[in-house]
């Protein structure tokens, strides 16, 4: 693996200094918080930033506001092993717990934040590649290239999103706050993601993601579960965020979103409607998963066999109901 | 007593806080980095090499085969191997120039400026197609055949109520150590100094001198630095990397330092061959096995390097410990054009153990009975043969082993119960056991031909030097022999130290390969250490003025008729300083009555065999089709555990790579590249895929070992791997008989 290159390191104190730094330094300048994503692929050179701004230090990214029976709010800079051992959240937001605990390693989520998964870049054989083989078979579009090499007639990218939060934070209903220097916009966590591989996230020149929202967990259930060939380190083969609300066994909403089936987190929206006023039953739950993995359609460029992967997103979703039909 | 406790390691405290120095944190002034240019192509010739006039090529040293001084061969068993590819390619990634540079960025800048042209030729990289494909290698692309014959294989056959047959598969296995390959090269005048991450300094040695043109063995220093894992992988590549780094050096006259990145070393280093082994079995109603008839090819790769012998050992292991009268082996080593595969622990057998086991396996499921009543009816006892018609005559622990690993796992109440699951249930469980042994020690009168050697120094402050040239690479030599010495000098381990492995400074005691560390190293260091203790109380008696009976070295003291007359301390550092004795060596003499025959394969395969019995227990999710090792229960023997601890992590470790080796360790291999060359996609078992273990060690002595002591290196790689895949079509109720058995192969069994 090559070093990394050359880089400047602004180490910002206030979500001002950090947001007029990247204001003003355009498109070569990157935030960071653990690093863990952005700087292994600088040094794949996939990403290759003059102005680095360091959002550890910034004491508004890092705050955990919310009152009881209330909504939540999550600090960018929080990291993924502060939102896993947060007891609250493993109550009430089950799924974003369990997702900030199935990120990498112990010590890829003490370094790792919130903010910096759900931003994570998107993956793809042909692209999370050292310099070296890229440049072999030639560069892809992704990056210093113009072909897609997993579908070479495609217009788009077709990188996938592999974070573990956003699928989790978006069943969850979460909105997520965007910050630049000129100012604040909240919006759906889900619009935040784009269905392209290379502009994978809806941000502004100089916009950053200050923190997620999420509504009251009052009535909702929820869990994530996450299929992967080994215990850890892995990124997701596929996952699936389920949140329901339910009253008294009948489900009063519902929402179920696939991790790793495409450039975005996908919301099983046909399904979601389906258990809306469903009790929630052996057969309901098995008609929910037949119609959610009509949405998952993954294609062969990630981590794990292409048939397998296509195969098990009606079972994962079967789990993650009956898991919360089980309480 | 030092034997059998769990002293703390002698290597333990500098790992762990850091001050254990690898040869990346080793530098010398006017150090330059190389790097190496290698093909792109598994097989051309190469038809000019052009250097890009825009560089300075004044800032770089570049070496070709051109400038060797020597021979342009790899000195292991055959002769085939360039250090650099002069003319001909005969796989993807093999070196063909070196470039040295003051950084290694200026290094690898320099790489990019050179393009290498060449003329494809037709290759042969897929092991069904080396013997009708591109001729590669002598007349028929073999490395090596051997075939191993015992009784009268058709008249077996004619005795069997049933014939089984079968076929296997293995893949390729990455040994994944935790410190890549890496080397520092010191040039002198006339002479080399070489530093690096290996487990056979002699063989760096034997290596260098024909490369070099060096006459005398003392012209190539080797120091072994300390050394974070090998399994094999350091057993012969570093020839290749040393000399590189030595050329570099010699022609830039600037110590050099080559160390690999992961994906250089997944790319470019040996792995474990893959197989395919063919089974044809007779059995009788009950059980019986009346013949073995058993076909093995193995991948070699481009070049020899140490293929012939992983296919002997994987040849004498193919039969298992069965008791069998009539068998027949006959086992291939291919030339191709993929990367060479080399040693990996276990060296062929944990290849000839799944397919045997599996076919064992077979063998129950032909008579409706269970697996383990046919290990129970056929495994092997004192007084029976092995295939080459080894008579066991002592410590043989197969029946020991198979009935406390099946009694730990409570395997027949698993085993039925399991079998019982409601159909209903999406989750399953499986149970599998393998039976299994390995050689110690080098094969038939290989320890004669090396003769090893190890010695002890006194040194002035009365401490015990031990100097061999086996090297600690994380298994705990340097821990076990010193428990060795102490013990039979009744000292404390600490009085005890080793000397560190410099090839200029400790004797040849052999390579740190086949199990031979403990039991045959290790009794040379403990005779070493007997003939001092001797040597010394002789001395004492001298200047007593006594009868040598009369003195005893107890708990660290000399007595002399019960009264303590000295520590042993003082009497070495007299000793050291009054010309006294002060040093001891030993040299391997081969036992009596040794009798091995390397044209037929016939006699005593190995002094001595270790035993053990593996049950894993597996969770299939069937509609995920994810596994889950759950639960592993290793008894294996090993004679006597000089240091248990150690023991159980040899057990363990073995056992993690076997189950990873079962499960998902997969080096994808296409048209001769490697493709999955990083730790993200090649992958190894991580903490969380660890099963539960339980380890019973198993203690049948050996009259030839150290305290009984025999070898446990490779033995926990052999069975792993067929106890998971019975396990795992315990569960699932498919057959699996090729390794590794992803989610994938487990989506497309039962979804056929």
């Amino acid at each position: 693996m090559m070093r990394l290159p050359k880089f400047r390191y602004l180490g910002a104190k206030s979500l001002k200094e950090a947001l007029q730094a990247l204001g003003s330094v355009g498109p070569e300048g990157r935030a960071v918080a653990g690093g863990t994503d952005l700087l292994p692929n600088m040094k794949r050179r996939q990403q290759q930033p003059k102005l680095l701004v360091g959002l550890r230090q910034v004491p508004e990214l890092q705050s955990l506001s919310g009152e009881s029976g209330g909504s939540l709010g999550l600090g960018a800079c929080l990291t993924l092993s502060e939102i896993a051992g947060n007891a609250a959240l493993q109550d009430d937001y089950a799924a974003l717990s369990l997702a900030a605990r199935a990120v990498a390693t112990p010590a890829l989520r003490n370094m790792g934040t919130l903010g910096g998964n759900l931003c994570l870049d998107t993956r793809c054989n042909y692209y999370c590649q050292d310099q070296e083989w890229r440049e072999a078979l030639g560069y892809c579009m992704k990056k210093d290239g113009s072909i897609c090499w997993v579908a070479p007639s495609s217009p788009r990218c077709w990188a996938v999103s592999s974070c573990d939060t956003a699928p989790a934070a978006i069943a969850l209903g979460a909105r997520v706050r965007l910050a630049s220097a000129s100012g604040r916009r909240e919006i759906d966590l889900s619009d935040l993601y784009l269905d392209d591989g290379i502009r994978y996230l809806s941000l502004e020149p100089g916009e950053l993601v200050e923190g997620i929202l999420l509504p009251p967990a009052q009535g909702w259930v929820s869990t994530y579960r996450k299929i992967r060939r080994r215990g850890s380190i892995d990124f997701p083969i596929l996952s699936v965020a389920a949140a329901l609300k339910l009253d008294g066994g009948v489900v009063e909403k519902a929402r179920i979103v696939f991790g790793a089936v495409g450039s975005r987190p996908k919301q099983a929206k046909e399904a979601a409607a389906f258990l809306g006023g469903e009790r929630l039953t052996a057969e309901s739950i098995e008609e929910a998963a037949r119609l959610a993995a009509k949405a998952a359609r993954p294609l062969d460029n990630t981590d794990g066999g292409l048939s397998w992967r296509k195969r098990i997103a009606q079972a994962t979703v079967v789990r993650a109901l009956e898991e919360i039909l089980r309480g | 007593m030092s034997i059998g406790v769990n002293v703390p390691r002698k290597d333990g405290q500098s790992k762990v806080n850091g001050q254990a120095a690898y040869v990346d944190d080793l530098s010398f002034d006017g150090m330059l980095y190389g790097v190496t240019l290698r093909s792109q192509i598994p097989h051309g010739k190469i038809r000019a090499i052009q250097f890009d006039p825009k560089f300075d090529w004044s800032s770089v040293v570049v070496v070709d085969h051109s400038d060797i001084p020597g021979q342009n061969i790899v000195t292991l068993i055959q002769r085939d191997q360039p250090f650099l590819a002069a003319q001909l390619i005969r796989h993807v990634n093999e070196p063909i120039l070196l470039i040295a540079a003051t950084s290694r960025k200026k290094a690898m800048e320099a790489r990019t400026r050179i393009e290498i042209i060449v003329d494809e030729l037709p290759s042969v990289t897929n092991l069904e197609k080396a013997a009708t494909g591109v001729r590669l290698y002598g007349e028929d692309n073999l490395f090596k055949e051997i075939h191993i014959e015992k009784g009268d294989l058709p008249r077996g056959f004619a005795e069997a109520d049933y014939i089984v047959e079968r076929t296997y598969k293995t893949g390729l296995q990455e040994q994944m150590y935790i410190e890549p390959q890496g080397v520092i090269a010191v040039p002198g005048k006339d002479r080399i100094s070489i530093y690096g991450s290996l487990q056979c300094p002699h063989y760096v040695v034997k290596a260098l001198l024909p490369l070099l043109s060096f006459s005398h063995p003392d012209q190539v220093q080797v120091i072994q630095m300390v050394t974070g894992g090998g399994f094999g992988g350091k057993e012969e590549y570093p020839n290749l990397l040393a000399g590189h780094a030595a050329l570099l050096a010699m022609k830039s006259e600037c110590p050099v330092k080559m160390v690999y990145d992961r994906a250089e070393d997944i790319l470019a280093t040996t792995k474990r061959h893959p197989s395919i082994i063919r089974h044809k079995t007779g059995l009788k109603s009950d059980g019986t096995l009346t013949a073995l008839a058993i076909e093995i090819d193995f991948d070699g790769g481009a070049y020899a390097t140490l293929s012939e012998v992983v296919l002997s050992r994987g040849c004498i292991h193919a039969a298992g410990p069965y008791r069998c009268e009539n068998i027949d082996i006959v086992g291939r080593a291919w030339a191709t054009n993929n990367p060479p595969n080399g040693a990996f622990r276990g060296f062929g057998a944990p290849q000839t153990c799944f397919a045997l086991e599996r076919q064992i396996d077979l063998v129950a499921k032909t008579l409706g009975i269970d697996p383990l009543e046919v290990r129970r009816r056929n495994a092997m006892e004192p007084g029976d043969s092995t295939a080459t018609g080894q008579v066991l005559t002592e410590s043989v622990a197969t029946h020991k082993c198979l009935e406390q690993a099946v009694k730990a796992s409570d395997y027949i109440r698993k085993r039925s119960e399991y079998s019982k699951l409601l159909p209903k249930a999406r989750i399953r469980r499986g149970i599998g056991l393998s039976l299994f042994f390995h050689g110690s020690g080098f094969t038939g009168d290989g320890e004669n031909r090396i003769r090893g050697r190890a010695g002890l120094q006194v040194t002035p402050d009365g401490f015990i030097e031990i100097l061999t040239s086996s090297t600690d690479i994380g298994q705990g030599t340097e821990t076990i022999f010193a428990q060795m010495v102490a013990e039979e000098l009744g000292i404390p381990v600490d009085l005890c130290r080793n000397a560190g492995v410099d090839t200029n400074r400790v004797p040849d005691s052999g390579p740190t390969v086949a199990s031979r560390t403990c039991m045959i190293v290790g009794d040379l260091v403990r005779s070493a250490a007997a003939q001092l203790r001797e040597d010394l109380i002789k001395w004492l008696a001298e200047l007593e003025n006594c009868n040598a009976e009369q003195i005893t070295l107890v708990g660290g003291c000399f007595l002399l008729s019960g009264q303590r007359v000295a520590s042993f301390q003082d009497l070495a550092k007299r000793a050291c300083s009054e010309g006294g004795p002060a040093s001891a060596s030993k040299t391997y003499v081969q036992p009596e009555g040794l009798e091995w025959d390397e044209k037929t394969y016939q006699g005593q395969a190995y002094p001595v065999f270790s035993w053990g019995c593996d049950v894993a227990e597996v969770e299939i999710d069937l509609d995920t089709y994810e596994i889950s090792v759950t639960r592993f229960t290793a008894a294996q023997d090993v004679g006597k555990a000089i240091h248990p601890v150690m023991v159980m992590g040899q057990i363990e470790g073995g056992s993690l790579q076997a189950i990873g080796y079962a499960t998902m360790e997969e080096v994808l291999q296409k048209n001769g590249w490697i493709e999955n060359h990083r730790m993200t996609n090649c992958l190894i078992p991580t903490a969380l895929d660890a099963p539960a273990f339980e380890t019973h060690i198993i203690e049948e002595p050996f009259s030839g070992g150290p305290f009984g002591a025999k070898g446990v290196g490779e033995l926990p790689t052999d069975g792993g791997a067929p106890a998971v895949a019975a396990a795992i079509d315990h569960a699932t109720g498919q057959r699996f008989d090729e390794i590794p058995v992803t989610p994938e192969k487990i989506e497309l069994a039962l979804n056929p």
